[in-house]
């Protein structure tokens, strides 16, 4: 059990910063509430970055007990490496979409406030504090109000525009998200009742492989299942990611599915046994399969830009789950080569797919359409947005130098390892057919306009460099050194050894 | 760092260099022109480099690995050359503007890769040198944009990204066979043999390596993919890209008899490669075409050398194999110079193209005195004896039947009118590598320890001799039989994978259907509550 340690402060501060900033942004409001958030997000990522390095130098978990009271009457605030990684990746995608959105979410001229860019500014830094408060979050109590509440901001971010059809492909994931909640919900009242905490490191110890523990896992799961949409209930994912405003594309479709992700680790590594967990994780990895072949084959016939990014989402998730019954197969070095895949696999991703539903959003802008198949003319036009697609396109297909393609091969030689090829093979035809929705968008946009089209608007600069630097970033984390990697092992529980 | 091993950086780093500096618009504008400079540092290190000490970058944690060893020298040094004569005659060739730019792009990221493959000593940097060459291919095939080119380019690129998989897969079995972290290719080669997944991991390099080198039937992007790109680009896609796949073959397959029974299987395949090539091209119109399919058959040719080699543990194997492949870089790269020559110039000039052309042809065919007489003779101790000599000698006359079909296509071309002149730009990379073909080899016989090359020539004229006269008269025979040209269409085997298509289409439909049931609200509760329940009873099940 720890207690605060050195450099704990930080993690309040993480924490602090956005819901502050929030307020602050809600009540002077305007022009005031883009600066604020701006500022706010740029130094999130300084201590983001701090926080990291911070973990990394010591070695491990930085920790803090709020108000001094230990668990399981206290609350407790902890950044592993898992945590540290992952409020770093945030912070650089809410960065960039901040910077992205000072074009399309600027208050009109001669305008004191307007309603979009307004909710806009506040609801990034809501998104914000609460992703903080999901990544860094001690108890699964807390790590629920903190879901709870991304839901809320990502979906006012969602029905930006006010377009009917927005809400009403928002109502279905609000639906869908609550049907999670009251899952999870009713798992952590189970947790609860029969161990009578819900600390994480204070149910590792006591939870055993008894009836209440699983029946809370099972139905925690399930609703972070619902919530992230592994195939097949994804239902809600599509129509929702592509509905909404480039802007919180990419939030959603980056970020907002992989904090439940980090939620869904926690139960499964931390908390539950490793006996019904191994036995549980070919389940979800199945699942995962599933989502890649049946996620990117769909993707491939997708006749809206949006919908194949957005399709390419639900594929993409599916790699995530590959991991868990590779770091439960109780093997030391192929679990840490799948973790550190898996989570190198939900930061490459956040930021390729920002890049790609940014870059999307300015090609749809520019065009005034994202028919795949009159995308003709898009290169000559933006080339920087284009190149962007095209770049995180091979970071998901797994093309080196990329993120995605050391994740995937870290993925690749643990299921080799393990001797599960089977997974090997998911990871390799999930690529081909990544390959091919990507080439697709590439072929079409590199094509000339056919003579009759209007000129496409070129759009400014700014975007889509913002675009091509989320990219490149996907790109670069491949020539990253593993070792440099060690960050997102710290804390990790060991198999057979003590937390 | 030694001078050798600085040498070795360079060939890599000056095209990725060049192509850094195409972020600068000025640099970017002379990039056409400048285009033959880049491969110089990899022909120095071929030359100054060979068989220096591996260079080791951070090698606890990284393990990034430079290597040269003598037959990769060899092959480096002729597609150095080549990719700068031919990047000299593309300077004239394509001209200037967006288009020439582009190209130059394109151009820079295929020559890293290309030349990347014979200095990658490690696993991933080898894997990274091998998809940009394999990737990058497909932005010089489709330079012309028209619907040809972008067919052969698709098919390409489908097909490279199948041989990257393969490789992927296979290079993760050998990294799980290397006992330690070590990702360095000689540590993964040693351990090969002895691996669980022995079989299925060489079967998986053969298919990778095959593809990029055409073997049958994975070759039926090549005779798509070489004539539909430009002329300067053709030269490197037959002449120094395919090697990409010959010396992944040289270098993962050790030829000391640890993988005797796979040499065996790969010499078949060589074989079959080798008359299949000649088959199908002497019935094509195109002459880009007929030294597509040649290529082919002669990198059949060389894959049976080396699996011959491997199935007798010839010592020596890879140097000859190497020295094969060399003369056909040199060789066939100016060949497919001369086809975009032989339209412009008429005249007495016209022969400055078609001689040198006809003599660089009858080599393919060991015509003695040649360049290609003593690759035929460097590779005799693995293709010389019993039944596999006859075959490789019949082999000799389906490149001699071929080459002549090739000149007869060439000389078909329109000719210019007499006063038409070939711009010197195009004609001095030309006669140039022209040259190199016909005399490097006889430079580089006793230099890669293959013996004397006049001693090499006198030996057994017979030999040497008949595939020519046989293939000679074979094609004073074909020369009356028009009415066959077009019977195989570009990329024959192509027209088998219309089934395959449809099939593909029909799945993706089923599944567009089947995934749109999954959407409907009732069908996603049952199946929420279907995973829970399921869940539950997996983890109860174990942990009862």
């Amino acid at each position: 059990m720890s207690g605060t340690t050195p450099g704990g402060w930080l993690l309040v501060l993480a924490l602090a910063l956005p819901v502050g900033g929030m307020l602050l942004a809600f009540a002077l409001g305007g022009r005031t509430a883009e600066r604020i958030a701006l500022g706010v997000l740029g130094l999130g990522t300084v201590l983001a970055g701090m926080i990291a390095a911070e973990v990394y130098a010591a070695g491990a978990p930085l920790a803090y007990r709020l108000g001094g009271w230990a668990p399981p009457l206290g609350l407790r605030l902890q950044a592993d490496g898992l945590a540290a990684a992952m409020l770093l990746t945030a912070a650089l995608v809410l960065l960039a979409v901040a910077l992205f959105g000072r074009a399309a979410q600027a208050t009109p001229p001669g305008v004191q406030e307007a309603r979009a860019p307004f909710t806009f500014w506040t609801f990034l830094l809501a998104l914000a504090a609460s992703l903080a408060a999901a990544f860094l979050g001690g108890d699964l109590f807390n790590l629920f109000v903190a879901l709870e509440m991304l839901t809320f901001a990502a979906l006012s971010l969602a029905c930006l525009d006010g377009r009917p059809s927005q809400f009403r492909s928002e109502l279905r994931y609000l639906f869908f998200a609550l049907i999670g909640s009251v899952l999870y919900l009713l798992g952590t009242a189970l947790l609860y009742g029969a161990h009578g905490t819900l600390d994480i490191a204070l149910l590792a110890e006591r939870a055993g492989a008894d009836l209440p523990t699983l029946l809370a896992a099972a139905l925690m799961t399930a609703g972070l299942l619902a919530k992230m949409a592994l195939f097949p209930l994804h239902l809600w994912l599509p129509p929702a990611h592509a509905g909404a405003p480039p802007a919180a594309s990419a939030l959603l479709s980056g970020l907002v599915v992989k904090a439940a992700f980090v939620l869904l680790l926690r139960l499964w590594i931390w908390v539950l046994p490793p006996v019904p967990a191994g036995a549980g994780a070919p389940l979800l990895a199945g699942l995962g399969a599933a989502a890649i072949l049946v996620g990117s084959l769909i993707a491939l016939r997708q006749e809206r830009l949006k919908l194949l990014v957005a399709y390419s989402t639900v594929a993409q998730i599916g790699y995530l789950f590959l991991m868990l019954p590779l770091v439960l197969a109780g093997d030391p070095e192929a679990a840490a080569r799948a973790w550190l895949g898996g989570i190198l696999q939900a930061a490459s991703h956040a930021f390729a797919k920002a890049a790609m539903f940014l870059s999307a959003g300015l090609v749809a802008g520019a065009l005034g359409h994202d028919r795949v198949a009159e995308l003709g003319g898009a290169g000559r036009a933006m080339p920087m947005a284009v190149i962007a697609f095209g770049l995180a396109g091979l970071s998901l297909m797994g093309i080196p130098p990329s993120g995605g393609f050391t994740a995937k091969w870290l993925l690749l030689t643990a299921a080799l390892g393990t001797g599960q090829w089977w997974w090997a093979a998911v990871i390799l035809g999930g690529g081909l057919l990544t390959g091919g929705y990507v080439y697709r968008v590439l072929a079409g946009s590199l094509t000339a306009p056919p003579a009759a089209a209007p000129r496409p608007e070129p759009p400014a600069q700014g975007p889509e460099r913002v675009a091509l630097a989320l990219a490149l970033v996907s790109v670069a984390l491949g020539l990253v050194p593993l070792a440099s990697f060690g960050l997102v092992q710290i804390g990790r529980p060991i198999l057979g050894g003590a937390p | 760092m030694t001078g050798a091993q600085a040498l070795l950086v360079a060939a890599i780093a000056a095209p990725v260099l060049l192509l850094a500096a195409c972020l600068w618009d000025g640099a970017r504008r002379r990039m056409p022109g400048l285009l033959w400079l880049a491969p110089l540092p990899g022909l120095a290190a071929a030359l100054l480099a060979a068989d220096t000490t591996p260079l080791v970058l951070d090698a606890a944690r990284l393990r990034f690995t430079l290597a040269l060893d003598a037959p990769s020298a060899l092959l480096l040094g002729a597609a150095a050359l080549l990719w700068s004569a031919a990047g000299a005659y593309a300077s004239r060739y394509m001209g200037r503007g967006p288009g020439a730019e582009r190209f130059a792009l394109w151009w820079l990221i295929t020559l890293s890769g290309s030349l990347g493959v014979f200095v990658a000593g490690d696993l991933a940097s080898f894997y990274l040198a091998f998809a940009a060459v394999s990737l990058a291919a497909f932005g010089l095939i489709v330079q012309d944009g028209t619907p040809r080119a972008r067919r052969a380019g698709e098919v390409t690129l489908l097909l490279a990204v199948m041989g990257e998989i393969c490789l992927l897969l296979a290079f993760a079995l050998l990294a799980e066979a290397v006992q330690g972290p070590s990702l360095a290719i000689a540590d993964a080669v040693a351990a090969l043999p002895g691996s669980p997944a022995r079989g299925l991991a060489v079967g998986l390099l053969v298919a990778g390596f095959g593809l990029k080198a055409g073997l049958v039937p994975l070759h039926v992007w090549l005779p798509l993919a070489h004539p539909a790109a430009p002329m300067p680009a053709s030269a490197v896609l037959s002449g120094a890209i395919v090697k990409a796949g010959i010396i992944g073959l040289l270098r993962f397959l050790p030829a000391d008899g640890a993988l005797s029974d796979w040499g065996g299987i790969l010499a078949g395949i060589g074989l079959l490669t080798a008359f299949w090539g000649v088959g199908c091209g002497i019935v094509q119109a195109n002459p880009k075409t007929v030294l597509a399919y040649s290529t082919v058959s002669q990198m059949g040719v060389t894959v049976a050398a080396l699996g011959m080699g491997m199935a007798m543990a010839a010592p020596g194997t890879g140097m000859a194999v190497a020295f094969y492949a060399t003369h056909h870089v040199l060789a066939k790269g100016a060949l497919f110079l001369a086809v975009g020559l032989a339209a412009g110039s008429g005249g007495w000039r016209r022969w400055l193209v078609l001689l040198p052309a006809l003599i660089l042809a009858l080599g393919f065919g060991g015509l003695p005195g040649t360049g290609g007489a003593l690759a035929k003779a460097a590779v005799k101790p693995q293709l010389g004896e019993g039944l596999v000599g006859l075959l490789a000698g019949l082999s000799a006359a389906g490149s001699t039947l071929l080459m002549l079909h090739f000149m007869r296509r060439l000389i078909a071309l329109e000719a210019g009118g007499t006063a038409d002149r070939p711009a010197r730009g195009l004609l001095l990379p030309w006669l140039g590598l022209a040259a190199a073909a016909l005399l490097l080899p006889w430079a580089l016989y006793g230099a890669a320890g293959l013996g004397d090359p006049w001693e090499a020539l006198g030996k057994d004229p017979v030999a040497a001799l008949w595939p020519v006269l046989l293939g000679a008269a074979l094609a004073a025979g074909l020369a009356r039989q028009d009415r066959w040209l077009g019977a195989v269409p570009e990329g024959d085997l192509l027209l088998l994978t219309g089934k395959a298509r449809r099939l593909g289409a029909a799945c993706g439909a089923v599944a567009v259907r089947a995934e749109a049931l999954l959407r409907a609200w009732p069908i996603a509760g049952l199946a929420l509550m279907a995973l829970l329940l399921a869940l539950f009873g997996v983890m109860l099940a174990a942990a009862a």
